[in-house]
């Protein structure tokens, strides 16, 4: 079956749009019911406070939905976006968009979800500090959106990349592998980041005192939870931006799609490892400030052993790009 | 976007053999070194018992690194290894840091510079084990709990060096394109500054402290 | 576009590469999530036995990551000798 270029580009655009915005629904629509769900709960427990909790709700929901609409943005681009140099590499960069955004939103709409969730009920018990808790939650659910911000950078840049006179046998797989590789490695990193936030926000309203040294503890260990989503967005640069010369072999291009396929599933559960870290130590910093360095010193190293596999990931993915 | 993966290198070849060396992280490498020696300098110069803000800098991270290493390898064994501790901290820290000066970049950015830190730090923990428990002791410990895990446990050992290295590297390189790519992105307007500030200074600093306590934990679990 | 057996072959053992890889580091990667976060609670609860709390942690996120291991020694494996 012979294909037209121009057929062929507009097929996967509309893929391509429909993946990313099918996918980036599930992690945002799942979060946003947690949150609703929690609140529900604290309203039930203090419902004289409805009206603060409702507000905080409706905030923290605003922020676990930015993940959709980031894909809602792509499949959008991805539907209207003209085609001048329409052709194999078009398509698959369009295509490695889609898959990029829609993976890429499912687990900072997870994770945004969670602190806003635990911020309602910390209002329902602890109504003073109900400022605070809006605060740490904005500030914990900006950054987990983070792996979702890296998965529209790359699909921004597949989109619009020109392909150029690069021959298109192995470069397509290079595209959709770096596609693949940001796209999968956020959803863990998304997701982490989010534990590691609502058991900051959880321990703001337990122990308000501590709010200083459990934001921090927050920040260092969702940053470090985000090394997984890091690697991805290397492999992904590198795919992306290395010259590869022609071949018509298939080993070479299933090589390329492997890299980024190693790295993005490989990304995935140390991300999710990352987070659990964080938040079992956020949680017993808000318990147990006196031994806060402590904890802040057993959870980088814990997380740093629990990324090494995201790390071996990461070099089977660069000896499948460079050496094989 | 052209910078992108641009190397400055100088390639010789001796008998037969082609030899490679990368500039930029020797240079670079070296401006740390001479910062380094001013900073050491400044904080010992003219001690006083009233410290000055660059002594007191001095102190308060040498003090913190010592505590940390007596705690994980005891008081005996921190004697020989606080130094060394210290001085690796140091170190990666200006070099994560040295990216957000203009003109200059990273030398953790190139893989050889945490891989031979990498190499030090499992070579010193094999020494420090064999001198704590003896070779005999040593050697046995690769054949618990079965004596055909042995390869395994050998590939698991030297994966560690694979690991500390570059997670190191995958951070700092990592961080280094993104700012790249939005600057282009963005026309280097409004956002670079953040970023820079969170990847050079916040994730510089940890990942220099993951780093150097990786390397303590690797010691003590060698001497224990 | 003719596939070769060879070329098939070779294609299938880099992806199993990829594969191996990326699907075995999911489980390690979540399971010494686990034991540290565990880690950290226990030393929540009785700080002063940090150091030993720190070093049981380490032995078991050693044990957990050798699954790991096995998946980079195969896909270490499928590519170099396969």
């Amino acid at each position: 079956m012979d294909l037209d270029p121009q057929t062929l580009t507009k097929a996967a655009a509309f893929t391509g749009g429909a993946i990313a915005m099918g996918l980036g629904a599930i992690g945002a629509a799942s979060g946003e019911g947690y949150t609703a769900g929690h609140a529900t709960e604290a309203i039930a427990r203090a419902n004289d406070r409805a009206g603060d909790i409702i507000k905080n709700m409706l905030v923290g929901q605003a922020i676990s939905e930015s993940a959709s609409i980031f894909s809602l943005v792509i499949a959008i681009l991805l539907l209207f976006l003209s085609t001048p140099e329409p052709g194999v590499l078009k398509a698959a960069s369009l295509f490695g968009a889609g898959l990029c955004m829609g993976f890429g939103a499912i687990g900072s709409g997870v994770g945004a979800g969670l602190p806003a969730g635990k911020s309602c009920i910390g209002i329902a018990r602890q109504p003073a500090v109900g400022g605070r808790l809006t605060t740490n939650m904005l500030i914990g659910t900006a950054v987990c959106q983070t792996p979702a911000i890296f998965a529209m950078v790359v699909a921004l840049l597949l989109m619009f990349k020109e392909p150029g006179t690069t021959a298109a046998s192995p470069t397509w797989a290079a595209l959709i592998g770096a596609g693949l590789s940001t796209g999968l490695a956020a959803i863990g990193s998304g997701y982490g980041g989010g534990m590691a936030a609502g058991a900051s926000c959880e321990g703001v309203a337990r122990q308000p005192d501590t709010a200083a040294s459990v934001t921090t503890t927050m920040l260092v260990g969702q940053a470090v939870s985000q090394t997984p989503s890091v690697f991805g967005l290397l492999i992904s640069f590198i795919l992306l931006f290395k010259a590869f010369p022609e071949s018509a072999a298939l080993s070479d291009s299933v090589g390329l799609l492997a890299a980024g396929l190693c790295m993005g599933l490989g990304g995935l559960g140390p991300g999710i490892g990352n987070g659990m870290v964080a938040e079992g130590a956020v949680r017993w910093v808000a318990r147990n400030i006196e031994n806060a360095g402590d904890l802040m010193r057993v959870m980088l190293v814990g997380q740093a052993v629990s990324q090494s596999t995201a790390i071996y990931a990461m070099v089977v993915s660069l000896v499948l790009i460079f050496v094989v | 976007m052209e910078g992108l993966g641009r190397l400055h290198q100088i390639v010789f070849t001796i008998a037969g053999q082609r030899f490679v060396v990368n500039l930029e992280p020797l240079v670079m490498t070296w401006i740390v070194f001479g910062l380094l020696i001013i900073f050491g300098i400044a904080a010992a110069h003219k001690k006083k018992r009233l410290p000055g803000p660059v002594q007191l800098v001095g102190e308060l991270v040498v003090t913190q690194l010592y505590g940390l290493t007596e705690e994980a390898l005891g008081a005996r064994h921190a004697r020989v290894y606080s130094p060394l501790i210290c001085a690796l901290f140091i170190f990666l820290l200006l070099s994560n840091w040295l990216g957000i000066l203009p003109h200059l970049e990273e030398p953790t950015r190139d893989l050889n510079t945490p891989l031979s830190l990498g190499l030090l730090g499992f070579v010193i923990a094999h020494y420090a084990g064999i001198r704590e428990k003896g070779f005999k002791t040593y050697f046995k410990s690769y054949f618990e709990p079965v004596f055909f895990l042995m390869p395994l446990n050998l590939i698991g050992e030297l994966a560690k060096i694979v690991s500390i290295s570059f997670r190191l590297f995958g951070n700092i390189m990592g961080g280094a394109i993104i700012i790249l790519v939005v600057s282009h992105l963005t026309y280097s307007i409004l956002l670079p500054p953040f970023l820079n500030a969170f990847f050079g200074l916040f994730v510089g600093t940890i990942q220099a402290f993951v780093f150097t306590m990786l390397t303590v934990v690797y010691i003590s679990v060698q001497i224990k | 576009m003719a596939i070769e057996g060879v070329d098939l072959v070779k294609a299938a053992a880099l992806l199993g590469a990829g594969l191996s890889m990326g699907l075995g580091a999911i489980g390690p990667g979540i399971g010494e999530g686990m034991a540290a976060a565990k880690a950290c609670e226990a030393i929540g609860r009785n700080p002063k036995e940090a150091g030993l709390l720190t070093r049981t942690m380490l032995v078991g996120q050693a044990v957990a990551e050798s699954t790991g291991i096995y998946s980079l020694v195969i896909a270490l494996l499928l590519l170099f000798v396969v």
